[in-house]
């Protein structure tokens, strides 16, 4: 898998980078500003390019304009947004125009390798990727009266995992489940919430974050 | 400006410039100086009546015996030679800087003197012809260097030297072919005979079309554009100026009367109002002097006003201060402009510096002084520097209640200084904290994780063959790092929330909404603003809806932002128990002060049992 990665900091771009080397991605483009990132994305069409929000020159989003933009020109290249801070309303900023390809994590996830790595995979391969604390911080608002809470600890952990992007066989390897019985949960949780079917996995991520924040 | 840097300033308290405009006459400044002025004033004056005297009796003697001219008419032609002359004399010595008088006195002489050319004398006639017609160019330049005593106006400056022009080229021309007949225009038939020195023989006899081409020129044209620039001036003039120049108005009906007589006499037979029509322009030219002087003396009369303003100072506040002096002065232009001795330069009375008006202004400044520092400049109609004793009455009438007022000014500036720098500790706090929360980001944080992923790739080249205790240690080191990580995240939270930085005010009061235990509804757009104004409103959000939570027993709160011309709204409300206030030592007290320091200001209606409404108002001027 191809990867260009953005980041102004030497020192993580190169760590960020290495750690994906030795998982067997090819890293193909180094940027330390949007301007070298769009650059590289053009003349490599990678698969997914891996973002930092905040780079020069006002350290604001610069990095998020810019994933506005790649989406826009090249929409078969992921792009994983990484930030210091996750707030589930910028997410749903961000995430609100088309989830498809796109993804959100903390900074410091990259030191949970596996997950990382599942993610940028997951990107790359047109899913989607929302971090945990976003879906925590809208499962946190959940009020006593409301459907959610009368969803099963199950059914909790399976509409969690959903919420972060990711598929029913996703959901099924890590929480040991077949994938039958994720489907049995996700449409008990369909019901119970009163949403329709979503047509596929990023329809899904986008009707669940937004029952989830209203 | 600096107090001595306008070359149109005028000095009033200390030693004045010129004689006629010192105080120290009316502080009992050195008496010798102003003997031995009076002295040369007097003697001036003498020598000028004595030789206007004799040059008048030879005047009076050409008009009678020469011209043949009727008693009352050769004194009607001295009366007003002769006011010019007095009213000359007269403005020579009060106003010694002023070249208006010297010019009105050479132009009563040159009056008297015209007469001369009715001599039979063929030297004296030809010289005195030759010059018999300047003297009304002479009255032309008067009344345009009237009153600052020179032509200002370029047009006016171009009609006077063609007046000039025009009186000596023609009477030359007339000399060069006259010889004797016919009868030369306004002399007497009867009298003569006449003979040229500087005539030249010849065929042609052009002597009546030249006089009568000058008569043309001369009252025709010129006199027509004379009272056009009169005209001119006086509607261009500044209110005050326009009183100052009514003399004027005597000058072009004088010449107005002039042209007409000059024309009935020469291309009509005399008509039936031939006399009337020559008493009325005797009168007219009387005039004329006369208020030119009066309008340079003018000041004199005024000086009653000094007397109201005494009075009105007694009791005046202070912006009636201006209104007594604009009155007094009779300048309803006029500014005051007060000394600041600390920055060395004039401010107006919020403290905002005021610059002196230039030598090219319509206006002139006249500084107010005490012991050689100033106190305040009167920045007035430039027409006021030709009535210094009013300026210098006025001025020392007010010089009190100047220095009061510029003590106020100087204060204000002192509140405004204060104010300003309050401003900057402020945005240097909030730029302070907004660096420190990217040093953390940038460097610590980055490090920190920079480190783990060091830490994840040994653990992870190590591989399967690991020791597992060699695994526990880095794995427990990566679980400290990221606790360290999240410690470090929260507490650059407190210091200045990332979220602005990454996604704006909206996606901060989204996340301020999100992270409260109450229903929080956010109506925003995704505009974004200055940093230090995001700043600003997320704080105000941030305080107001703590207190929500802590003290208002709310069930849900409404946080709106909205850009209003030029001023950023950000409002929190609740449905809570009311009853909170500014007043109440609470942190709202302390935002409250931080919007006021950036010329914002903070809201809160708060009614009991009803809720709370705490709105911030920030200048975002983009």
């Amino acid at each position: 898998m191809r990867v260009v990665i953005a980041e102004d900091s030497v020192l993580l771009r190169e760590g960020v980078a290495k750690l994906l080397e030795d998982e067997g991605f090819e890293l193909v483009g180094r940027a330390a500003n949007a301007d070298e990132l769009l650059l590289k994305v053009r003349s490599h069409e990678p698969d997914v390019a891996v973002v930092d929000v905040r780079m020069p020159p006002t350290h604001t989003d610069e990095g998020a304009r810019a994933a506005v933009t790649i989406r826009e020109l090249h929409p078969d290249v992921g792009v994983l947004l990484l930030s210091q801070v996750v707030e589930a309303t910028f997410a749903l900023q961000l995430f609100s125009e088309s989830p498809a390809g796109f993804g959100y994590l903390l900074k410091d996830r990259v030191l949970d390798v596996d997950d990382f790595v599942e993610a940028v995979r997951r990107v790359a391969r047109g899913g989607t990727v929302v971090d945990p604390r976003v879906v925590a911080e809208l499962l946190g608002r959940i009020r006593p009266n409301d459907p959610v809470a009368s969803l099963t600890t199950r059914e909790r952990g399976v509409l969690e995992l959903m919420a972060e992007g990711r598929s029913n066989s996703g959901i099924g390897n890590k929480l040991f489940l077949s994938p039958k019985t994720v489907e049995a949960h996700v449409h008990s949780i369909f019901t119970k919430l009163d949403l329709a079917p979503a047509a596929d996995d990023h329809r899904r991520v986008l009707a669940v974050l937004a029952y989830l924040r209203s | 400006m600096s107090a001595s840097g306008s070359t149109s300033t005028n000095d009033i308290g200390g030693r004045g410039r010129g004689p006629g405009i010192t105080l120290d006459r009316l502080r009992g400044g050195p008496v010798g100086t102003f003997l031995t002025l009076y002295d040369d004033l007097h003697m001036r004056t003498i020598v000028l009546i004595a030789a206007g005297g004799v040059l008048g009796a030879i005047a009076y003697r050409a008009q009678v015996h020469d011209l043949h001219s009727p008693s009352d008419r050769a004194a009607a032609t001295l009366a007003y030679c002769g006011a010019f002359l007095v009213a000359g004399i007269a403005a020579w010595a009060r106003r010694p800087a002023n070249r208006l008088g010297p010019l009105m006195v050479i132009t009563g002489f040159a009056l008297l003197a015209r007469q001369l050319r009715y001599s039979h004398d063929p030297a004296i006639f030809t010289a005195f012809f030759a010059l018999g017609d300047l003297p009304y160019a002479l009255v032309g330049h008067c009344v345009f260097a009237y009153p600052f005593g020179r032509i200002r106006d370029r047009a006016e400056r171009k009609l006077v030297v063609a007046g000039y022009v025009t009186t000596l080229v023609f009477p030359l021309a007339v000399l060069l072919f006259f010889d004797g007949r016919p009868p030369l225009l306004q002399y007497n038939p009867l009298a003569g005979p006449y003979r040229s020195l500087l005539r030249v023989p010849s065929g042609g006899r052009p002597v009546e079309l030249l006089q009568k081409g000058e008569i043309i020129v001369f009252y025709g044209v010129l006199a027509t554009l004379f009272i056009v620039l009169i005209a001119r001036s006086l509607v261009r003039a500044t209110p005050r100026m326009r009183v100052v120049l009514l003399p004027l108005l005597v000058a072009a009906v004088t010449v107005g009367l002039r042209a007409v007589f000059e024309c009935v006499f020469t291309f009509v037979d005399r008509p039936f109002a031939y006399d009337y029509l020559f008493w009325w322009q005797t009168a007219a030219i009387v005039a004329l002097p006369l208020a030119l002087l009066a309008g340079l003396l003018r000041s004199r009369l005024a000086r009653g006003a000094v007397g109201d303003l005494l009075i009105a100072l007694e009791r005046t506040s202070w912006t009636g201060l201006r209104n007594a002096l604009a009155e007094a002065l009779g300048d309803p232009t006029l500014e005051l402009a007060f000394w600041l001795p600390e920055r060395r330069e004039f401010a107006d009375r919020l403290g905002n510096d005021v610059a002196l008006p230039g030598p090219d202004s319509s206006q002139a400044a006249t500084l107010i002084q005490r012991d050689g520092e100033p106190i305040a400049a009167l920045v007035h109609d430039r027409s006021l520097l030709e009535e210094p004793e009013l300026v210098e009455a006025v001025g020392a009438a007010a010089r009190l209640a100047l220095e009061n007022a510029r003590l106020q000014a100087e204060l204000r500036v002192q509140l405004k200084n204060v104010e300003e720098s309050r401003a900057r500790v402020v945005a240097a706090g909030d730029a302070e904290r907004r660096r420190l929360e990217r040093d953390l980001h940038d460097g610590a944080q980055q490090r920190l994780v920079a480190i783990g992923i060091k830490l994840r790739r040994a653990q992870r080249r190590l591989g399967q063959g690991i020791d597992p205790s060699v695994e526990a240690v880095l794995a427990t080191a990566v679980d400290e790092l990221k606790v360290a990580v999240e410690e470090l995240r929260e507490l650059t939270q407190g210091i200045h929330p990332t979220i602005l930085a990454e996604g704006g005010l909206s996606a901060a009061l989204g996340s301020l909404a999100d992270r409260s235990s109450l229903p929080v509804q956010v109506h925003a757009t995704g505009e974004r603003f200055a940093p230090d104004v995001e700043a600003a409103a997320y704080f105000v959000a941030s305080e107001a809806l703590a207190n929500v939570v802590k003290h208002a027993d709310a069930d849900a709160a409404l946080i709106v932002m909205q850009r209003q011309n030029g001023t950023l709204l950000i409002e929190i409300a609740d449905d809570g128990i009311g009853g909170a206030s500014l007043a109440r030592g609470s942190g709202l007290q302390g935002l409250a002060d931080r919007l006021e320091a950036r010329g914002g200001r903070l809201r809160v209606e708060s009614v009991r049992g009803v809720g709370t409404r705490v709105v911030g108002e920030i200048p975002c001027a983009s």
